[in-house]
């Protein structure tokens, strides 16, 4: 872990108790963030976003399949997150695996919605090809090259960065199929459906350390914490999904108004988000 | 296998022949809709507990709320693994796994990565780990049956069967989970209404100390839903509390006579 | 044992649990010249048996059943296969044996690396491999393959039975067993029939009234089990036989006999793995001879278990 002698914890702790951190930062003041989309050639999507030193790229990868009977009128998504081992000495071997674990569900929690798929970030009946029979299966993987904390909210915002730069061939149905066969397709090669990205919420987590609360926390600063919450908000302020990390209780009271700054948070976020996404695709199409 | 070994053919469990479709067991404009089970919305279902279950163990206690029952076993603390560097305060190992027949399509009976994670992480809170430095305490449950809110009721049972061994806590774990069906709130939700769920709330706590340990949500949730949610589960974990309270007195009361 | 004749008068000195923790086999054999066991059981005697019925309402069949405080969980799980070539009108028997890390603080969970973990492993595997092999001999003894058959060739039940030990100490073996055949007792096999894509689908209740017509069994059904088996270990150590013998006594004196009678009183299976005692043949008959005994009381349990369900 993290080796800190008393004096820099100190430090720390007293920066964030006075509303400015190591870095110079507020307490809810992110590191600027950097987007590049498009940086994988083969996926149907990508993106690489970097915070400070965290470094985390996210693909996209559409295949067909067949949805499930129990809800034949959507498509499935699956988030998968891999720690690299070179990231961080802590990634190798199962260290990396129970954070990849953990990163991998709180990412489907927060983004994917309850079972019934009510509150999905990702609209599941648009990847329906034919009810029943075919459906778009999605494949989102992500990887850390590089940690220095806040890897939940990086991830999230690739992941929605990959998405917003995902092109899903447009498919034709082969007309004359009926009953039980399974229908002929025809997939099309320059023909791109586009992903409506705007409802896709943005993760903000609050790193509790002493009696405040800071977004974006470091490594050195997650050191210190004594829970966290990340909770995901969408672009209509309700809230998605939450995780909570840490053992140490809370008071209720403190979860609600964690919620509540969370909130005001993620308007802040999810503009400057779309702006950068907006300005790297920009650019992809220029180069 | 019996009969010819080393031929594993495939087989499927029959379904039955209703309910091909997914049943709208709850539509938007339907007031009277009633639970399943007849309960109410805010209403959980009957708790039972009992420690001791497991003589091996430490401590032990099953649980049983309707048809979910579970069975958690405490070990320790004892040495950690070899591998293991120093510590100076104490490790708590959390494994939970389902029986093969515990759902109603048959499983593998491996372990559940993530309720074990979440395991872990709802207990690490409440137990004391500074009073058994360089040792580990195991938690091993193993769930029986599952009938819906499994996750909650291994977490209950768990700070009960940590109790039985005499591990120091802050407080008893208490946990309580509810489903939202279209614009209801149900409390402690079976597996018939968990697989329709459009959003769900977790919540272990410390009911004495009144403090969240563990907080999950999925789904999309207002302010004032989350607000009323969350009340709603500490208002439930309290009184399991008190079940769970009143339980471990039985035992010591009855192991003094 | 290579311990110096010393402890003979430390006895009369520590305190008892001291010296049941010191001198183990001491410890009992002071209590078998008095013909009687710690737990206060005559040498010949087992521990309270219970059976439990329907403990598992989401498997077709399960049993709990409890020997002094080794219990073990047994569930039947029924699926639908395609019979063998060679045998189109049999159903099949799967049968697994779990050591869940619940059940004692020798199993731990995870990579079997460590020495622990490989004692329970093979711990589980002996009893996996004996049961198993017993059972599939057994099984055509005990149960007609051929009443899993549903449509010749077709479609025929696979029963998977998985047996779960929630707590060990000692006599596994004879727990694992009852509960099996306690659970094949509860077995009920659910009314099935067939839809027009070849698939077997249950019948549900509600519309029993009208019954399709391709309907392969019309009702639920029990199995009819033909000749029960029940075990029961025997611990051997010079001239003494205990029966049903708990973790501590299996683990001082190491030679274990585990007889298999049927409800006939034959001989089904007889089970000696090694140890430093050589069982004589008149051992041997004794162990027969307690495990006739115990035949009767453990079909007498059954027997009440299989009658109080079908008062409800």
């Amino acid at each position: 872990m993290v080796g800190l002698s008393l004096g820099e914890k100190h430090f720390i702790q007293g920066g964030i108790a006075q509303d400015i951190r190591s870095d110079g930062r507020k307490r809810l003041t992110y590191r600027p963030i950097n987007v590049e989309t498009g940086v994988i050639p083969q996926a149907n999507g990508s993106a690489r976003i970097r915070m400070g030193a965290t470094d985390v790229i996210s693909t996209v990868k559409a295949e067909l399949g067949k949805p499930i009977s129990l809800q034949p009128d959507k498509g499935k998504v699956s988030i998968y997150v891999d720690c690299s081992p070179t990231a961080a000495p802590m990634f190798e071997g199962r260290g990396g695996e129970e954070l990849s674990t953990e990163l991998s569900v709180a990412l489907q929690r927060s983004l994917l919605g309850g079972k019934s798929g009510a509150g999905a970030g990702i609209d599941l009946s648009s990847l329906v090809v034919v009810e029943g029979k075919i459906c778009w299966d999605l494949y989102i993987d992500c990887l850390v090259v590089c940690s220095d904390g806040n890897l939940l909210d990086a991830l999230g915002a690739a992941i929605k960065a990959a998405l917003s730069n995902t092109g899903i061939p447009r498919v034709q149905v082969a007309a004359g199929a009926s009953g039980d066969e399974q229908p002929e397709v025809d997939i099309s090669d320059e023909e791109f459906l586009q992903f409506d990205t705007s409802d896709i919420p943005v993760i903000v987590t609050l790193t509790k350390v002493g009696r405040h609360y800071i977004v974006d926390a470091t490594t050195e600063e997650e050191s210190q914490m004594s829970s966290a919450i990340s909770i995901s908000v969408n672009r209509k302020g309700h809230i998605c999904g939450l995780n909570k990390r840490g053992g140490a209780g809370l008071d209720p009271s403190i979860v609600l108004d964690m919620i509540s700054v969370a909130k005001h948070v993620s308007e802040q976020l999810m503009n400057k988000l779309d702006s950068e996404i907006a300005a790297a695709e920009a650019g992809e199409d220029e180069s | 296998m019996a009969g010819k070994p080393g031929t594993t053919p495939t087989t499927y469990s029959p379904s039955p022949t209703t309910q091909k479709t997914r049943r709208p067991i709850f539509n938007e404009n339907d007031v009277d809709w009633v639970r399943p089970d007849g309960r109410g919305f805010h209403q959980c279902r009957p708790a039972f507990f009992r420690t001791g279950a497991v003589n091996a163990a430490s401590g032990s206690a099953y649980a049983e709320f309707g048809n979910t029952k579970v069975i958690v076993s405490v070990f320790g603390p004892r040495e950690s693994k070899k591998a293991m560097m120093y510590s100076d305060i104490g490790r708590l190992n959390c494994s939970v796994s389902y029986t093969t027949f515990a759902t109603p399509v048959r499983g593998q009976g491996s372990e559940h990565k993530d309720f074990s994670s979440m395991l872990h992480k709802s207990l690490e809170g409440a137990i004391i780990l500074e009073t058994f430095p360089k040792t580990t305490v195991d938690v091993f449950a193993l769930v029986l049956e599952s009938g819906g809110s499994d996750l909650p009721v291994v977490i209950s049972c768990a700070s009960l069967a940590l109790a039985d061994a005499g591990i120091l806590m802050h407080d008893l774990v208490a946990s309580v989970s509810l489903s939202c069906l279209g614009k209801n709130l149900v409390i402690d939700p079976i597996l018939e209404e968990e697989s329709y769920q459009d959003g769900a709330l977790l919540i272990t706590c410390m009911p004495s100390r009144y403090e969240v340990t563990q907080l999950t949500v999925t789904g999309e949730w207002s302010t004032p839903k989350i607000n009323e949610g969350m009340q709603l589960c500490l208002d439930a974990c309290s009184k399991l509390a008190k079940i769970m309270r009143s339980c471990l007195k039985e035992a010591t009361s009855t192991s003094q006579e | 044992m290579g311990l110096p004749d010393a402890p003979g008068d430390l006895s009369s000195e520590v305190d008892v649990d001291a010296f049941r923790r010191l001198f183990p086999l001491r410890f009992y054999e002071r209590h078998l010249t008095e013909s009687i066991r710690p737990d206060g059981r005559p040498l010949g005697r087992a521990r309270d048996t219970t059976i439990a019925l329907g403990a598992v309402a989401s498997a077709e069949g399960s049993a709990l059943a409890k020997i002094g405080s080794t219990t073990m969980l047994a569930a039947i799980k029924m699926e639908v296969m395609t019979p063998s070539m060679d045998s189109p009108d049999e159903g099949c028997i799967a049968i697994d044996f779990h050591m869940p890390p619940i059940c004692s603080p020798i199993v731990r969970p995870g990579r079997p690396a460590e020495i622990a973990p490989v004692v329970s492993k093979q711990l589980s595997d002996t009893y996996f491999k004996a049961l198993t092999s017993y059972m599939c001999c057994c099984s055509s003894g005990m149960i007609n393959l051929k009443e899993l058959s549903l449509v010749s060739g077709k479609a025929a039940w696979m029963a998977y039975l998985d047996i779960y030990c929630l707590d060990a100490d000692g006599a596994l073996f004879d727990a694992a067993l009852l509960s099996a055949v306690a659970a094949f007792s509860h077995l009920q096999i659910p009314a099935v029939s067939l839809n027009d894509d070849g698939k077997i689908v249950v019948v549900s209740e509600e519309n029993g009234g009208k019954l399709e017509k391709d309907a392969v069994n019309k009702e639920r059904m029990k199995l009819t089990l033909k000749s029960i088996p029940f075990s029961l270990t025997c611990v051997l150590h010079k001239n003494y036989i205990l029966a049903d013998p708990t973790a501590e006594e299996e683990s001082i004196m190491e030679t274990v006999v585990t007889v298999v009678l049927d409800s006939s009183s034959q001989l089904v299976s007889l089970y000696k793995p090694g140890g430093p005692v050589l069982a004589y043949t008149s051992a041997i008959q004794d162990c027969v001879a307690l495990t006739r005994q115990r035949m009767k009381e453990l079909q007498k349990i059954l027997d009440e278990a299989n009658s109080g369900m079908e008062v409800d």
